[in-house]
């Protein structure tokens, strides 16, 4: 009799646990929350201005937190282990640009924006070595580790060495001082309809996100090496049964990683200072997005890094910007409690 | 000269021996069925054949050539292909991508042309080509992993259960264009726990238990050997 009841109890939660883990729930539960804080920001004096404002610089933090998080996302895809140095990746990506930019002649601005060619031209320069980088990590650490068959432990303790490891080059080549792109010079802020006030440079951040995610997409779509990829990310031994290359896959996988890094670290140095620890701090949110928006599946990275990104921003018409990495923990918490699986599910769902 | 020779070989997983001095060869055009009982390795032999274990002793030889130390991408370029017996399609990827990832490795082109070879083969991929593999039915599956191994018009198909789970209306129909592909020139392998079935198509057959040899003859001969019959086929 007990036994009977005790199972009807175990049925009975699984029931409400498949009633309330669905990813509309999730959805809602996101919703609510940005709705509650927008009403509770306006009752508390905060303008509607400044509040699409904060709204308007959290997708281009979203942005920036996107690029690094479609990388990570790949590689979990493709080698099935979160890769702790990725953040690591993004300093390194940061400071590369940063070398180019002291190195050469600078120009004029571009446009309306802060920074000259000689910053692009550092991204294009610094986004294959960080690329080159990742590949020789792969051949040193991960690469030994696959042919031994290790386990998922060892591989996430190997990445967190290489992310002090590679945090520690920086240190040394560039010290701890803070830096600037260009000491001095900031972006004019614009004035778009609506009151909303944002500089030039932010959405340069947005469109170049914007542009590189879809890239990334395209590529993954349509070409033969994303279409490997995707295979090798749903089923590696298979991959190799249809006559993919694996090794070539995870190299592709490693380049592409490393310059999306770049590309994320050199906006992200851009719209603050760089430091080498920059990257660690954005490891957590890169995690964040990553898990919200479905692991493995780089369109959700995209979706997930604009929620964090608009909801670390916003957070600030209330408390202490102090607090922005505690956003993007309590909103991974959120997701973790209500649908691990994320909000948009494997890539094939 | 057979198509597929394998010579005394000898492998497993770690420690374990599974296999011991397995010797076989394939001809030809030839259906060759390895029957045996659960866990006399069977399988095991398809994937030393494949390239996924590699053989502690003998050799193995395809097309005259020595593969055993070979990768799988680098088999599938001799002309060989194989379909596992679980988690054979991509469940992600729509049927034609499935399709296109069994190309992978064609470089000249030519690749419209095998799709619709394999359409006529399976008209029912065709109907559902835009379809996620992860969507289908487990006969419908069977028909992409097959169709995806048939793009390279390999010649030998290893077969790892391609009856397993399904249906036996679906079974018949499996085996039917199992004979289809097999008269347009490609040698097959394949291992079958439907192993009365599957002698009956057989050109040859091996019996395999305890990770060696134990038979070997016409499909005919081995259903009508009262040992074989006792001991492997049920009655």
């Amino acid at each position: 009799m007990a036994v009977a009841q005790e199972q009807a109890d175990i049925r009975l939660s699984e029931r409400i646990r498949a009633a309330v883990q669905t990813r509309t729930m999730l959805w809602s539960t996101l919703a609510a929350i940005f709705v509650v804080w927008i009403a509770v920001s306006l009752a508390a004096d905060v303008s509607a201005g400044r509040i699409i404002s904060l709204i308007a610089w959290g997708v281009m933090l979203g942005g920036v937190i996107g690029l690094g998080g479609i990388g990570l996302t790949l590689t979990y895809g493709v080698l099935k282990f979160p890769n702790f140095s990725h953040g690591a990746l993004v300093s390194l990506g940061a400071y590369l640009t940063f070398a180019v930019v002291d190195l050469v002649p600078n120009t004029a601005r571009i446009g309306p924006f802060s920074f000259g060619w000689e910053f692009v031209l550092g991204i294009v320069i610094g986004a294959p070595i960080v690329g080159v980088v990742c590949l020789a990590i792969d051949r040193v650490m991960y690469r030994p580790l696959r042919s031994n068959n290790a386990s998922l432990v060892l591989f996430a303790m190997a990445s967190l060495a290489m992310a002090f490891f590679v945090r520690s080059i920086v240190y040394m080549i560039w010290s701890g001082d803070f830096r600037f792109y260009y000491p001095g010079r900031s972006s004019p802020a614009l004035d778009l309809p609506l009151g909303i006030r944002v500089q030039a440079d932010q959405l340069f951040i947005l469109l170049l996100a914007g542009v590189l995610v879809a890239a990334v997409y395209l590529l993954l779509e349509y070409t033969k090496m994303g279409k490997a990829m995707r295979a090798t990310a749903n089923n590696p031994e298979l991959a190799r049964v249809r006559g993919i290359n694996t090794e070539r896959v995870i190299a592709y996988t490693w380049m592409m990683a490393g310059a999306l890094a770049t590309a994320g670290g050199a906006m992200y140095g851009l719209s603050s200072q760089l430091r080498p620890a920059m990257g660690f701090w954005l490891l957590l949110p890169m995690f964040a997005a990553v898990i919200m928006g479905s692991i493995g599946n780089p369109r959700g990275a995209l979706v997930g890094a604009l929620i964090i990104g608009v909801a670390t921003q916003l957070s600030t018409s209330l408390i202490s910007p102090a607090y922005g990495p505690a956003v993007a923990f309590v909103l991974l918490i959120i997701t973790i409690v209500i649908r691990p699986q994320g909000l948009l599910g494997a890539p094939g769902e | 000269m057979p198509l597929l020779k394998v010579d005394g070989v000898t492998c497993g997983y770690g420690d374990a021996e599974i296999l011991s001095n397995v010797s076989m060869e394939i001809g030809e055009s030839e259906i060759v069925s390895i029957i045996g009982p659960n866990g006399a390795g069977k399988s095991t032999l398809m994937k030393a054949v494949f390239g996924l274990l590699r053989p502690w002793h003998g050799t193995i030889g395809f097309r005259e050539r020595e593969i055993s130390g070979l990768e799988p991408y680098e088999i599938v370029q001799t002309g060989m292909c194989y379909v596992p017996q679980v988690d054979n399609v991509f469940t992600w990827l729509t049927v034609e991508e499935n399709l296109e990832i069994g190309a992978y490795t064609l470089t000249s082109g030519g690749l419209q042309e095998r799709k619709d070879t394999v359409f006529e083969l399976f008209p029912r991929l065709h109907e559902r080509r835009r379809q996620r593999a992860g969507k289908m039915s487990g006969g419908e599956r069977q028909m992409v992993a097959m169709g995806s191994a048939l793009m390279l018009d390999p010649a030998l198909l290893l077969l790892d259960e391609p009856s397993a789970g399904l249906a036996p209306k679906m079974v018949e129909h499996i085996f039917d264009r199992i004979v289809t592909v097999n008269r347009t020139g490609v040698a097959i392998m394949m291992v079958e726990q439907n192993a009365r079935q599957s002698l009956q198509m057989a050109h040859r057959g091996y019996v395999l238990a305890n990770g060696e040899n134990r038979v070997e003859g016409t499909g005919e001969s081995l259903l009508n050997d009262p040992d074989v019959a006792r001991l492997y086929l049920g009655g």
